[in-house]
């Protein structure tokens, strides 16, 4: 039932959207961004996956008309895509941290100094 | 591979993007303590960034002979996996000469501020780190606007957001950098986000990630999973472009990072959304020409416009004021081009290349200013024209050029782009398009406005006290303003052959989708269509120049001849007697308007829509996270009823 797939991933997408949102923490706003990401990851690999299909590993000679396996490129983009889930969080928490400093909150209300 | 088959030109997108990735690479490996010169502390590290930088624009004004002026289009595959099974299997490079424009466009303005950065940024700390992102940021714009791939684009997207976000904030001090990089970051996130789910819906309905091949499939083909990616791409794309409503971003953005940053956010970011957003609607899905998306990019252009243009004569920082400004002329350069005619796209081109030339000289101006005095507050400043003759006149030539006065650049295009909408108007007899000619020319005025306010109260008027030791800024900054100012003028003064040779050929390639298909090996039968750039196109920039330089003549003579005063006012008595000289009528010798009251009465009588917008932007990040939802939302329902 791969449909259950698309509709978790967007659902988590729009959860992702709606922490980012709604949320008045910074820790949260970042694990909004890390939830959006999850669901386009998930999405990725769903569009891939071919039902019964095998890993899609082969080497040469073993590859013939026959093999039914699934589509490995959305693998290589969820690859990326999780590498630089990770890079975003890592800087937005750094980011997070220097603010903290700074600002001595956590309340996107009151880091706000920039506005008009 | 021997030396003369590595020196074919269809080499050189890829060495030119490669070779500010290796500079970077290089200036990361030379480590991070500072050198012991004072006026250069990344030392060697930073002449290699300026060589990289260099050789990216040598390899891209090689490309000019045979792509802009012999028209070809060169399809790279890398690794020379080309097509399998008429399948898109390697990752290409496609450069037409859209393209190289907007590559010509950014490399020069990287060259320029790499230039200027070495003395720009001696005060401070961690610069060898400055010059590793600068060149990461450098290498993903260039990648994004040479690259034929759709995945591709998403991943250079990341790294320029990334590069970009750090860059924000690298003085992490100023006033607010930390919080500027983090929304920029929050927002920016959901715009990658946003293209990759378009990115996967396509790979889901086409089983490819080449655009030639998307380009050649997808027309006749739309479905809504189809727009769906539409929707998703064009969002993503417009958080980049940083266009309404994503211009706070934009605002927060410059006013922290240095300026030399703040060029390349204004010049080339912008400029690589702008880039992606003709790809989507011109290319790859190919609607322009429906009315429904030709009214969608107008009417974003044009909000664009207006909006970020009364926000900046609300401002009273000076960097601030430019980003707005800068948005301001991104919609411009979106509304011309929305208009989907031959003219209209190579006003929209040339306006986006004066755009990255006066917004880069602006900004850098403004971080000479910055240099010397430690502020961009418009309130303190004054009177630099005294200390700083050389900044002021440079400035003076950007703010023409922005402000559209003859014989500069800016009025160049801007002309092409009121006749191109005028014209659009008069074909279709559509009132949509004449108000956009009507919103463009009173930008334009307030533009001018915003700048008089400005260049009062920065260069002219009383100079405050404590800059009284300001000097002019070092060589090296000069020279880099000096370029810009040069291309200003000299784009300004000789319009047909720009036109001729950079901005026609690239609107050819705009029109000629067929082309772009047939060149990466795929088939196409769409024709290669006739285009005409006609237009009243007149005008003589050398008598302007002329006309400018008598007008100056006669200013100087009869400011010299009458009773020009030049007691300067005593600092104490300026807060009283402000306003009397335009309001109380009483003589008042020692009046200095404060530059954000020159337009006191004006801004007096759109009170009720100035506190409105600034209430608006609020400056939570969760507002602008909701700003770009609802895009989003809208954009989706737009594209499903429009498409």
């Amino acid at each position: 039932m791969i449909q259950f797939n698309y509709i978790a991933a967007f659902f988590l997408i729009c959860l992702g959207f709606y922490t980012i949102v709604t949320k008045y923490n910074l820790v949260k706003t970042v694990i909004g961004m890390s939830v959006m990401d999850y669901g386009v990851n998930l999405l990725i690999i769903s569009v891939g996956y071919t039902p019964g299909g095998t890993a899609p590993v082969f080497t040469a000679g073993e590859l013939t008309r026959a093999s039914y396996f699934v589509d490995p490129v959305p693998q290589a983009l969820t690859l990326t895509s999780i590498v630089i889930g990770a890079c975003v969080t890592a800087m937005s928490m750094s980011l997070v941290v220097r603010l903290h400093e700074s600002y001595g909150t956590l309340d996107t209300r009151e880091i706000r100094r920039l506005r008009g | 591979m021997n030396l003369t088959n590595m020196m074919d030109y269809h080499h050189y997108p890829i060495y030119a993007v490669m070779v500010l990735f290796l500079g970077a690479f290089l200036v990361a490996a030379g480590g991070a303590r500072h050198s012991k010169n004072p006026d250069n502390p990344a030392g060697a590290r930073a002449w290699i960034a300026l060589c990289a930088t260099g050789l990216s624009l040598l390899f891209l004004v090689l490309l000019v002979k045979p792509v802009m002026l012999g028209g070809e289009t060169i399809a790279y595959w890398m690794g020379m996996r080309g097509i399998a099974g008429g399948y898109a299997i390697g990752i290409a490079l496609e450069v037409d000469a859209l393209s190289l424009f907007f590559a010509l466009l950014i490399a020069t303005a990287v060259f320029v501020s790499a230039i200027y950065s070495i003395r720009y940024m001696v005060h401070d700390e961690c610069v060898p780190q400055y010059y590793v992102l600068y060149c990461l940021l450098a290498g993903g714009v260039l990648g994004l606007v040479l690259s034929g791939d759709v995945f591709n684009m998403f991943v250079m997207v990341e790294i320029l957001t990334f590069a970009a976000v750090a860059l924000t904030a690298f003085r992490t001090k100023v006033y607010g950098a930390l919080e500027a990089a983090f929304k920029y970051l929050v927002v920016g996130c959901m715009g990658s986000t946003a293209i990759l789910t378009g990115v996967i819906l396509l790979y889901a309905q086409y089983h490819t990630l080449n655009l030639a091949q998307l380009a050649s499939l997808i027309p006749g083909s739309m479905n809504d999973a189809t727009k769906l990616a539409f929707a998703f791409l064009y969002i993503g794309f417009s958080t980049k472009a940083f266009i309404v409503p994503f211009h706070p971003l934009a605002a927060d953005a410059h006013g922290a990072a240095p300026a030399s940053i703040s060029v390349l956010i204004s010049g080339v970011l912008t400029k690589s959304g702008i880039y992606a957003i003709i790809r989507l609607t011109w290319f790859l899905f190919q609607t322009m020409e429906l009315g429904s998306m030709q009214f969608m990019l107008v009417f974003v252009g044009s909000a664009s416009m207006f909006v970020c243009v009364t926000m900046a004569l609300a401002q009273h920082d000076f960097k601030r004021l430019l980003a707005y400004h800068s948005i301001s002329q991104i919609g411009y350069v979106l509304t011309a081009v929305g208009l989907s005619s031959a003219l209209g796209v190579s006003a929209g081109l040339y306006h986006a290349m004066n755009h990255t030339l006066f917004k880069g000289l602006l900004f850098l101006a403004a971080g000479a200013v910055l240099h010397e005095t430690g502020t961009t507050d418009l309130g303190r400043l004054g009177g630099l024209s005294k200390k700083m003759p050389h900044t002021t006149v440079l400035f003076l030539i950007g703010a023409f050029s922005i402000s559209g006065i003859p014989p500069f650049n800016g009025f160049a295009s801007k002309w092409m782009i009121y006749q191109a909408t005028y014209q659009r108007a008069v074909e279709t007899n559509n009132i949509g398009f004449l108000l956009a000619t009507v919103i463009a020319l009173v930008t334009s005025t307030l533009t001018l406005a915003s700048f008089v306010k400005v260049t009062q109260s920065v260069f002219f008027g009383q100079l405050p006290a404590e800059y009284e030791n300001v000097k002019e800024v070092p060589f090296g900054m000069r020279l880099a303003m000096g370029i810009l100012a040069a291309l200003c003028v000299l784009t300004g003064l000789f319009p047909n052959t720009v036109t001729s040779v950079l901005t026609e050929p690239a609107a050819r390639a705009v029109a000629s989708v067929g082309e772009y298909i047939s060149a990466m090996g795929f088939k196409s039968a769409l024709p290669t269509p006739e285009l005409s750039f006609a237009h009243v196109g007149v005008w003589a920039p050398i008598k302007w120049l002329l006309l400018l330089c008598i007008a100056l003549l006669a200013l100087t003579i009869a400011s010299l001849a009458g009773k020009y005063d030049r007691v300067s006012a005593p600092q104490e008595e300026k807060t009283d007697t402000k306003y009397q000289l335009f309001y109380g009528g009483e003589r008042s010798v020692y009046s200095q308007v404060g530059g954000g009251d020159l337009f006191w009465g004006f801004k007096h009588n759109w009170r009720h829509y100035f506190d409105f917008m600034h209430n608006l932007h609020s400056g939570v990040v969760n507002d602008y996270a909701l700003w770009a939802v609802i895009a989003l939302a809208l954009a989706i329902v737009y594209m499903m009823i429009a498409l």
